[in-house]
Parts: structure tokens; C-alpha cells; sequence
């Protein structure tokens, strides 16, 4: 058997006092897209910042395995160039640093790491207009501060654009869906849609089923209390949809 | 009660009393005499106590040539020299351009040490008269060079109506614990248009000490930027008077403070007339055991309505033992005005590191990146190409040396 690009065992995380993850168990083979479902506060937005790196959660136990090798040692930097890449419900503004700038620099940062050298102008510029021209972004929005000014489907678009660029393995898309009109939501699953690859995993956390018609997911998972506690294939969201958390409330996986 | 205890001198204060007396101005010295340097007890000097802080003046300086290229080169830029006090011969001028050389003593006369020593000692003054549009940037080189020498010049800058200009004014020297002191008065035309940059890059061991003095006219725009890159000691002072309807000025500053230095920017704007708008802006970036203090008065007229003034100072420490000083003031005699001030000190930002960071950009690139993008808003104004890209090198290297 082909070893999973992502695998997590028993994972504890807490954030100063408290508990929130509780012992996920989750396993995603290659060219998966799982879909992760909870209700506000289960803890699903956790789950994407620990796999990121954030240093505010503390790992108490268990373990998270990239394509069979431990991360927990490394740094976020490391692990978005040994290829986890989360796309943030809330992508951060940041005033003074040129959105053109940041691309150029997050790439060539990963290309480095894989012992490959600095992308040539014309090349970044190719690339640049490529992906942007999949996700309806111009040169005008990637001249501009990063996500600054931006409306909230350009920030998911800049989000799924930066994905498109480097290349993940293990994409975790927290929230992708949230502030989102239905035709900016189009337009961003079709952009993610379009990296789904055998080598390349996805991990959609989200709370409405409504993402999942776009991207249609392999595995739906329910979280609830910092674990899943039920996992089915994609009609499993439609139930959770129609029924409501509750009943998966206090359920074992 | 006011105390009459006679101040006690120091080996600062009397070498500076004689080098006055020497020069004739006796009613500096006399004041110095009197009421020593000023110590954190006079407050805009709170911060900055000269007293504390100058153990000792080295000899006034003496004649010296410069052979040394300009401190930093911009394409294109007209030099022109001040070594150790005084003016050098100039090349070919540019077009709308008249230089010459004047008595010095050059500001107006006011309640401040470090201006009492300016007028006092500064033997000449280059001048420079603008008579219409110059093209090429013109950079005023001040230079210390020698043994440690304490050097005092002065520039005065006529620009006429209409006229516009940018200036960088640039100051180096020789590795000594050289003491600076350097003035410019600048009187703007109606309707004339300036970009004025002074970057101190003085040697490790020196004190820097300048006082820009502006006077506006009618509608006449003013966009200054201090840069303190250098010294272990720097303190600019800023006196933008703004005189006539119209006028306006963007006041802008950077301290970059390294360990061991203690970099100070006061600026006192005077708005004098109504009508009159500034937007002082200021950021300090501390690393080390370093100090940046910024310190802001707004100064407004009775008569001075429809007043539109903005202070804003933002710190950034990257370490624990940095410090940040800021002080903003508000002076208002008129009732009309729009006037504000705010001041924001912190650490670099955790979620956008966080941000960068996942994106596999390392740690101390991200940190540049948002270093940079701190300073981006008081260099991106400055419009001439190549000086803007000289000061963003120097801003790079800053960066790049603390790694």
C-alpha cells in the first residue's frame, strides 16, 4: 500500500489551558479531497493552524505524518516547503508588502528548498499570468498591497491563486467558502477543482454542505469536540445538512 | 520659587563655552555659562539630555579638502561639498540654479542650545537660490573629516515662486567621534514645490546635531524626509513654519536604530496663517539596546484658521532591550481647525509573520519583508527614481547588517 500524503494519529493540541483537539484520527491517501464538517467552535479551524505551524497550539500527544514523515519538529516555513499549504479563512492584509513582491519571494523560497534556482523574470511573469488568468486576477490587483483593499472573494481567489503557484501536495482549505456570493464561490472551485491531482491531497473544512456541490469531496468527515466523530462518503454532508450537528454530538468515530 | 543653584559644568560645557567665546558669540557662551546643556529637565529635551549624553566636545574644526566621493552616490545627482565647515568650490551649475557662499548664522534666532551653537559658529553658509524648475536632484555632501572635530556649517536655500526642486542633503566623515552641527533655513516661494532629504550617515562614535529650518509662502508644497542611518548620537530638529494661505507640508521621518545608538527626531510645526495644512509622519525602527525618540508639536495660530494637521508617530522594536520615546503635542490658540495626533509602538506583527511564514518564506526574510513594508509608506513619496532607490539601498543595507 502507497503511503498516505497525510496521516494523523491521536493528535492532542491545547491553546494555553484548554484542550481543543481531543484525539483526531484522520488519514488522507493521495489524490483524496476529504471534507471536514463541524459546527463553529469544534475546533476544524485548529486543525488547519496546527498542520500550518501556528505556534499558539501546544501538541500534547499523537503524531502528523506528511507522506510518512513526522512534522511536528518543524518549523511553518518547513512546512510549507516540504508542501502543506493552508489557505486561510481569513487571509492576513499586510500594508507595505506588494502583492507581486510576496508571490516572487514564497516562490522562490520553495524552489530553493528544493535545491532549484531563482525563477527568471519572464518565467515568474508567465506563471503570475497564468494562474491568474483561472482565478479573474488582473496585474492591477497583484501590483497592490497584499490582500489589502481586496474584497473577500478577491482574497479567496488570492488565496487559490498562491496555491495554484506553489504547488502543494496536502492543501487544507479552512473556511474557503465563507463571505463568498455564489459566483465568486464558483469561480474559486472551479480554481481548486482544477489542482486536484493523484498526487496532491485536500483537506476542505467547512460548515455548509453548499461548498461540497462545488467540490465534490471523496470522504466527509464530522467533527465535533475536537474529533471526528463519523466519517461517510459525500451524501453524508447532505444528511448532516438536513439533521443538523446534534445528532453526531457525543458520537464515537 | 525659582532655585538659583549654580549649574555645574562638565568638560563638555566648557569647551563649548571657549569655542564661543572664541567665535565672538559671547551671549551663547554666556548662556551656556549660566544654564549648562540642556538636561532632561528642559522639556524638549526630555528624552534627549545633552547634558548626560555629550561627555566631551572635540576642537572645532579645521580647514579640510575632500577628496572622498559623496557618502552616497545618486545617478545624475549635482554635488555640491561642505568639509568640516566649510564650502567648497562648486562645478558647472545647473540651469535655474545660483550658488554662492554667505555669512553663516542662518536660523532664526530661538530658545535652543543646539541653534545657539549653530549661529554662533558657523563661520560661512553655502547658498543656493532656485530660480525655476531644476531637473537633477542636488545633493549638499557635509562632510567631517580628520581627527574627531567638532564641525558647524550652515545652508540657506532661496527657492522662487513656482520654482520646484529636490534636495538631499547627506552627512559622513572620517571614522572619529566627531560632533556635527548643521543648520539649513530654507524660505519656499509662492507656489513652489520641494522634495527636501537629509540622511545622516555619520561614523559610529559621532553626534549629529541639524536643525532644518522652512518657511512656506502662499500654496507652496514642502515634502521633507529625515533619514538617521548613522552616529551614535543624532538629533535633527525640524521648524516648518507654514506663513501663507495654501501651504502644506508632508513632514516625514525614519530613525534606524541600531545597538548603542540613541536617535532622536523634534519637530516643531508652526501653522501662522489660515488655511494651512501638514501631515507629519514618523517612524522609528529600534533593534539592540538601542533609543528612537520622536517628538511632534503642532503649533496653531489664533489666527491660523481652517488648520488641517495630522501627526502620526509608529514604532517597531525588534528587541527586547529597544526603546521607543514619543511625544506628541498639540498647541492650539484657533477654534476652527482640523488637528490630531497618534502614536503606535509594537513588535512585528505575529499573524502577518505567521502569513509569510507558511507561505515557506524563512524567518528572516519575512522579517525584512515586513520591516520593509513598514518603512515603504515614508519612502514610496519620494518620486525622483534614483534618489528613491539610493535610499531604499540604504535602507536594505541597514537591514542586511543586522542579520
Amino acid at each position: 500500500m502507497t503511503t498516505p500524503i497525510l496521516e494523523i494519529r491521536n493528535l492532542h493540541a491545547r491553546i494555553e489551558d484548554r484542550e481543543i483537539l481531543k484525539g483526531v484520527n484522520l488519514t488522507i491517501p493521495a489524490g483524496q479531497v476529504h471534507a471536514v464538517m463541524g459546527r463553529n467552535g469544534s475546533g476544524k479551524s485548529t486543525l488547519s493552524y496546527v498542520l500550518a505551524g501556528k505556534e499558539d497550539y501546544e501538541i500534547t500527544e499523537g503524531e502528523i505524518l506528511l507522506n510518512g514523515e513526522s512534522i511536528l519538529d518543524m518549523e511553518p516555513a518547513e512546512r510549507a516547503t516540504a508542501g502543506i499549504f493552508l489557505a486561510f479563512q481569513y487571509p492576513i492584509e499586510i500594508p507595505g508588502v506588494a502583492t507581486m513582491t510576496f508571490l516572487k519571494a514564497a516562490m522562490n523560497a520553495q524552489r530553493k528548498a528544493r535545491g532549484e534556482g531563482e525563477l527568471s523574470t519572464p518565467d515568474f511573469m508567465r506563471a503570475m499570468k497564468e494562474a491568474g488568468s483561472l482565478l479573474n486576477i488582473d496585474s492591477d490587483m497583484l501590483k497592490r498591497p497584499l490582500n489589502v483593499g481586496f474584497s473577500g472573494g478577491e482574497k479567496k481567489r488570492a488565496e487559490i491563486m498562491q496555491m495554484a503557484l506553489l504547488k502543494p501536495t496536502l492543501c487544507v482549505l479552512d473556511e474557503t467558502d465563507s463571505g463568498l456570493d455564489i459566483d465568486a464561490l464558483q469561480v474559486v472551485a472551479k480554481g481548486v477543482n482544477g489542482l486536484r491531482a493523484d498526487n496532491r491531497s485536500m483537506l476542505v473544512i467547512t460548515h455548509y454542505q453548499r461548498l461540497l456541490n462545488h467540490i465534490v469531496p471523496d470522504v466527509v468527515h464530522v467533527f465535533s469536540d475536537g474529533r471526528i466523530v463519523e466519517s461517510g462518503d459525500k451524501d453524508l454532508a447532505l444528511q448532516l445538512e438536513a439533521r443538523g450537528y446534534a445528532d453526531f454530538d457525543g458520537q464515537a468515530a | 520659587m525659582r532655585s538659583t543653584m549654580p549649574v555645574r559644568l562638565g568638560p563638555a560645557e566648557d569647551s563649548l563655552i571657549a569655542q564661543l567665546k572664541s567665535a565672538g558669540a559671547d551671549a551663547v557662551a554666556e548662556r551656556i555659562t549660566v544654564a549648562g546643556l540642556p538636561t532632561r529637565r528642559v522639556e524638549s529635551y526630555h528624552y534627549t539630555d545633552l547634558k548626560a549624553l555629550l561627555r566631551a566636545v572635540p576642537p572645532l574644526a579645521g580647514a579640510a579638502n575632500a577628496a572622498n566621493p559623496p557618502s552616497l552616490a545618486v545617478p545624475g545627482a549635482y554635488v555640491l561639498t561642505i568639509v568640516n565647515g566649510r564650502v567648497q568650490a562648486a562645478g558647472a551649475v545647473p540651469a535655474g540654479l545660483i550658488v554662492g557662499k554667505t555669512e553663516g548664522g542662518v536660523l532664526s534666532t530661538r530658545d535652543d542650545t543646539l541653534v545657539g551653537i549653530n549661529n554662533g559658529l558657523a563661520s560661512e553658509a553655502l547658498s543656493l537660490s532656485v530660480e525655476n524648475g531644476v531637473d537633477t536632484v542636488i545633493q549638499i555632501d557635509r562632510r567631517i573629516e580628520g581627527e574627531a572635530a567638532h564641525a558647524v556649517d550652515a545652508l540657506k536655500i532661496f527657492v522662487a515662486d513656482g520654482a520646484s526642486v529636490t534636495i538631499l542633503e547627506t552627512f559622513s566623515g572620517s571614522d572619529a567621534a566627531h560632533m556635527g552641527n548643521h543648520a539649513t533655513y530654507m524660505a519656499l516661494g509662492k507656489n513652489s514645490a520641494v522634495t527636501h532629504v537629509t540622511l545622516d550617515l555619520s561614523p559610529s562614535k559621532s553626534s549629529h546635531f541639524a536643525t532644518n529650518e522652512y518657511r512656506l509662502a502662499d500654496g507652496a508644497r514642502l515634502r521633507t524626509l529625515v533619514i538617521h542611518a548613522g552616529a551614535a548620537l543624532a538629533r535633527t530638529q525640524l521648524f516648518p513654519i507654514l506663513a501663507g494661505a495654501g501651504a502644506h507640508a508632508d513632514i516625514g521621518g525614519l530613525n534606524l536604530a541600531s545597538d548603542g545608538q540613541h536617535l532622536d527626531i523634534t519637530m516643531e510645526s508652526h501653522h501662522a496663517v489660515p488655511h494651512t495644512s501638514s501631515q507629519p509622519l514618523f517612524k522609528s525602527i529600534t533593534r539592540g539596546r538601542s533609543k528612537a525618540v520622536v517628538q511632534g508639536k503642532l503649533v496653531v495660530d489664533r489666527d491660523a484658521q481652517k488648520t488641517d494637521a495630522k501627526f502620526m508617530h509608529q514604532g517597531l522594536m525588534l528587541s527586547d532591550e529597544a526603546e521607543i520615546l514619543s511625544k506628541p503635542e498639540l498647541e492650539i490658540y484657533a477654534d476652527d481647525v482640523v488637528c490630531g495626533h497618534g502614536s503606535t509602538c509594537g513588535k512585528l506583527d505575529e499573524d502577518w509573520m505567521f502569513y509569510l511564514l507558511s507561505r515557506g518564506i524563512p524567518q528572516a526574510e519575512a522579517e525584512t519583508m515586513l520591516v520593509r513594508g513598514f518603512i515603504a509608506e515614508v519612502l514610496d513619496p519620494i518620486e525622483d527614481e534614483a534618489l528613491n532607490e539610493a535610499l531604499n539601498t540604504v535602507v536594505d543595507g541597514w537591514l542586511l547588517s543586522g542579520k
